[in-house]
This record gives C-alpha cells, sequence and structure tokens, in this order.
C-alpha cells in the first residue's frame, strides 16, 4: 500500500491536576481547542476525529468515548476510540496517523483525556477487574504487585542498585519545574527518593507517577494540507505497536520484548538503522521510575541492563547527547493514562520545532520517539517524528 | 447511575457521587473447570503442554497462544516451585495501608517455567531472597472452594 506523509501541525495540553473542577468533557475540549488554535484550524476543517481515552471506570461513565465525542470535535464527523490501556496515548495518534496516511482524510485531530479523580475512593480499584477474574482476582492484586515483581526482577538480573533507579525520579521530577502543565515537578536528590514511603517493596512513593486528570491532543495533516498550514511542519516518520500475551507471569519480566518488536516495525518504517545515533529527543514511557530503564532498552536505545548506566552519566539529561523524557513524563508532569501519551507527543512536537521553551533540549533534535505501555504489561506503542526538511 | 447521593460539596464546587451498578457471574470456562476441580479435590495444579512451542500454561488454558492448537495433554507441574520475583506490599486498592504488609510472589513451578502469582506466607521479608524453593499451603479440604485461594499461600522448605 502507497502510505501518504502524514505531519503534526498543532498540539495542545490542560495542566495535569491531582482533581480537576473540569468535567472529562471540559478537559477534551479544553485541550482540542488549543491543539487547533496552536495551527490556526477551525473546527469545519478537520476531516476525522479519534479519541483515546483507559477504561471507562476512571471516568465512572460506560461508553465514554461516544460521551467525549462531541467535546474532542466530533460532531456529525467520523469518529473513533481506540484503546489499549495505558498505550493508549501512542496508539490513538497511530490511528490518527492510518486515517490520514491511507489516504482517507486529509486531517485529523487526535485527542486523549482521563478524569482519574472521579474514582472512589482511589483510582487504583479501577485496575482490580484488569485481571483474570478466576485466577488473580480473588488474590486482591493491584497493579503496585506486578511492577514492584518486575522491578525486583529487572533488578536482579542486571544486579541494579535502587539508587540508580531512583536517579531516574530526580530528573524527570526536576525537568517537570519547567512544564506549565507539570503536577509534581521537584527538586529531589536521590536520598529523598530512597528514604520516600515504601508502597511496594522495592517501590518507593517518589518512584511513582501520581493520579492525575487531564487531556492533550494534536491535530495532524496531509503532506498537501500540512505545507500549507505551516512551514514547520513536524513528520510521522514510523509506527509500531505489539502485543504480548495476557499470561503475563509467563514472561520474563526483566525485558519488554514486545516493546522491542514495537521498536522495530517504527525504525524499519522511518529507514532508522542505528537508533541510538539517529534518535535525538527521547520521551519513553515512565509511570515507574524504572520503566523509563526498562524502556529505554526495549527501544533498543542502551544495551539490556545498560539504561542505568547511561542515566547516570548524564546522556538521558536533557542537556545530553540523547535526552530522555525533557517534558519530566509521567513522574514529573503527571499521569492521566491516555493523555499522558499524549503529553509525550505533544513533548516531541514543540522539542522539534524548537518551541518547548525552557525544556528545550541542546542537541538541536531531528528525529523523536515517543513510546506507551500498557495493558496487562503486554502492549508496547511507538511513534517517530522528525523535523521537516 | 443507580444512587446518586446529595452533592457532596467541596470549597463551594459541587460534586455528585454514583456508582456504575454492574455485577458479573465469571464462569471458569472448560479448561478452568478442569483446573479447579484438581486443586479442590487432588491438590493438584494442572497446567497444559503445548510440545510444538514447548509452553506449559499454569493455569491450564484451552489453546496454545502461539500456534493456537487446542491442547488436550495435562501435565500435574507440582506444588513446589521456585521464587522468580517478590514484593512486600504495603498500599491496597484504595491506596490505604495494608498491616501487616502482604508478600507476594512470582513463583516457577516445578520445572516447567511456567509461572504463577500467588501470596508468601511463613517468610520474614528480611529473608526473601530470589531463587529459594517454596512449597504450595493447601485450605483444608473441607474449606476448599475450587478457587486459586485453595492454596492459601507458598512458604520456603
Amino acid at each position: 500500500m502507497k502510505l501518504r506523509k502524514v505531519a503534526v501541525v498543532g498540539a495542545g495540553i490542560t495542566k495535569f491536576v491531582r482533581r480537576a473542577q473540569e468535567t472529562a468533557k471540559e478537559l477534551s475540549y479544553h485541550a482540542t481547542k488549543m491543539a487547533l488554535d496552536s495551527c490556526n484550524m477551525p473546527l469545519e476543517e478537520i476531516d476525522s476525529v479519534v479519541h483515546g481515552t483507559a477504561p471507562d471506570a476512571f471516568d465512572g461513565v460506560h461508553m465514554k468515548g461516544e460521551y467525549l465525542s462531541e467535546a474532542s470535535g466530533g460532531w456529525r464527523k467520523p469518529f473513533m476510540r481506540s484503546y489499549v490501556g495505558g498505550g493508549t496515548g501512542v496508539f490513538a495518534p497511530i490511528n490518527g496517523w492510518y486515517l490520514v496516511a491511507s489516504g482517507m482524510y486529509d486531517t485529523c485531530v487526535v485527542v486523549c483525556e482521563e478524569k482519574m479523580s472521579s474514582c472512589q475512593p482511589h483510582p487504583q480499584g479501577a485496575f482490580l477487574t484488569i485481571f483474570d477474574h478466576t485466577t488473580e482476582r480473588p488474590l486482591g492484586p493491584n497493579l503496585l504487585w506486578i511492577f514492584a515483581l518486575e522491578m525486583n526482577r529487572y533488578m536482579q538480573v542486571h544486579k541494579i542498585p535502587r539508587e540508580q533507579i531512583a536517579l531516574v525520579s530526580v530528573k524527570n521530577k526536576r525537568n517537570a519545574l519547567d512544564h506549565p502543565s507539570a503536577q509534581l515537578g521537584a527538586e529531589l536528590t536521590v536520598e529523598d527518593v530512597m528514604n520516600s514511603e515504601i508502597m511496594a517493596w522495592p517501590v518507593t512513593r517518589l518512584m511513582v507517577s501520581p493520579t492525575s486528570d487531564g487531556a492533550a491532543a494534536v491535530v495532524l495533516a496531509s503532506e498537501e494540507v500540512a505545507k500549507k498550514i505551516t512551514d514547520n511542519p513536524v513528520w510521522i516518520s514510523g509506527v509500531g505497536w505489539n502485543l504480548d500475551t495476557a499470561y503475563w507471569t509467563n514472561r520474563d519480566l526483566y525485558y519488554p520484548e514486545y516493546v522491542e518488536k514495537a521498536a522495530r516495525m517504527a525504525y524499519k518504517m522511518a529507514g532508522i538503522k542505528n537508533p541510538r545515533e539517529e534518535i535525538n529527543v527521547v520521551e519513553p514511557y515512565d509511570p515507574f521510575a524504572y520503566k523509563e530503564l526498562h524502556h529505554l532498552e526495549g527501544l533498543l536505545l542502551a544495551d539490556k541492563g545498560q539504561a542505568p548506566r547511561i542515566t547516570a552519566e548524564g546522556i538521558t539529561a536533557r542537556d545530553g547527547k540523547m535526552p530522555s523524557c525533557p517534558s519530566g513524563g509521567l513522574l514529573g508532569v503527571g499521569n492521566p493514562i491516555a493523555a499522558a501519551g499524549m503529553m509525550k507527543i505533544c513533548e516531541l512536537f514543540w522539542q522539534l520545532r524548537g518551541e518547548a521553551g525552557k525544556r528545550q533540549v541542546k542537541n538541536s533534535p531531528r528525529t523523536g520517539l515517543a513510546q506507551a505501555w500498557g495493558d496487562l504489561m503486554q502492549v508496547g506503542t511507538v511513534v517517530i517524528m522528525q523535523r521537516g526538511d | 447511575m443507580s444512587k446518586v447521593k446529595l452533592p457532596d460539596s467541596k470549597a463551594g464546587k459541587l460534586a455528585w457521587k454514583g456508582d456504575i451498578p454492574i455485577t458479573s457471574r465469571y464462569t471458569a470456562g472448560v479448561a478452568g473447570q478442569k483446573f479447579f476441580q484438581a486443586l479442590k479435590e487432588e491438590e493438584k495444579i494442572l497446567g497444559t503442554v503445548c510440545n510444538k512451542c514447548e509452553v506449559t500454561y499454569v493455569p491450564m488454558k484451552l489453546f496454545c497462544e502461539r500456534c493456537f492448537a487446542q491442547l488436550d495433554e495435562t501435565v500435574d507441574v507440582g506444588d513446589t516451585g521456585r521464587l522468580v520475583s517478590f514484593s512486600v506490599v504495603y498500599i491496597d486498592l484504595d491506596s490505604k495501608k495494608v498491616n501487616p504488609p502482604q508478600i507476594v510472589g512470582l513463583i516457577e513451578l516445578g520445572n516447567s517455567q511456567a509461572r504463577m502469582v500467588h501470596r508468601l506466607g511463613e517468610v520474614k521479608s528480611s529473608d526473601l531472597r530470589v531463587g529459594m524453593k517454596v512449597k504450595a499451603v493447601w485450605e483444608m479440604p473441607l474449606g476448599r472452594e475450587g478457587k486459586i485461594t485453595d492454596i492459601q499461600y507458598f512458604k520456603p522448605v
């Protein structure tokens, strides 16, 4: 199939907060409106709409996609919801990309929203029902369990001390101080992270992203339309996604093979042969501190077990050779599930256009990669974006 | 929403409490029925084996996800295993403190390479080690219900 070139031409984001007064619809509206306004696109010029949002249980509204459609610009338009758990924020733009790349539509607005605070007493409760009803739920599992088991396995296999993992929290929360949407920017030390409350050993509170309310959106356009809208389009040059088994206990959790498969698919499409040299800025999914490291390895941007070392050496710092989570990531900006992945797409858009302000990386990046992850520790979603020329 | 309670106002901002009332009745399934019956009646942990893909599924599964063959070969993987990973959990689903903290582990059963998640007991958290041998502690026969909790927990041996 002959695919058309697709550009990101606009982006918008709300503040990420613990408890928003705005409803889910209002959050979606604000992000969508900001994305449209950023490229002076009136809604009537949008041909199609994709909405990404995680389990209905968070907002407490069944059929949340349909419920949020008009708040995402979907009134009387071809509208679709896309959803792969935590991977949604990078999966939704892939859906939008193929609506345009296929030639179906010239423009698409992609909106991701989450309002986790509706879920009482705590959004963790909504995760109980992602586990198998018969074999796992009677044990009362929660997400912290499986993250803790995975982190412990990763540490054991590579003999990684927790201090090196804590460094990711320090870096990302510091980066987030420069993000106007950030919920948890902070200047911290490794000791602060290590000494924060243990939630599920080896995970401490400052190694976990918060629950958040927020929304983010981008406008996609075909080459012909993009060139009329902006002199500075950012092309989506590669996409990839992959799912592993929901029999998550049967996998060796030390390495996310499904992320590698998603990355290889995207690298191939983008013509990237040597990702460590060609990816100039990366936004890996970091709901937990170790996940950034785990994902950098899965994305082939570090050897297995070596992501802690490149972090300690400053390679992934904002002024390093390959800045990772210059936005502040989920750890710092916040984690309204689907919107958090979309925040990473927005960040690449701004970084590649040189519009990231105080967050701007120093290596004048040409190519960036955003990745999200989710479902039952089983999905990897990857988008590669490239400055236009 | 079925139960919409009175407005719940914090700092003058209106909010309502409500729920989505859903109750489910989950069948154990064709493979699950055999698995849970063996758990309850024989104190056995059964898996199914795909010889072609060299994968054992525990709890047993009707089909191989890799080659899509229907699986008929059942194997008793034994009730001992090796601890592959563990966590000591201090926070519950509602973000409340768990006291005492709950210990959970990933257990590789027998020589099957199949792993299951379960609780650990009769062990101090400071004594937990990856690689330690563990064994299932079964609920008394009369107390068993054909549930995963018919195994109370795994303990070191």
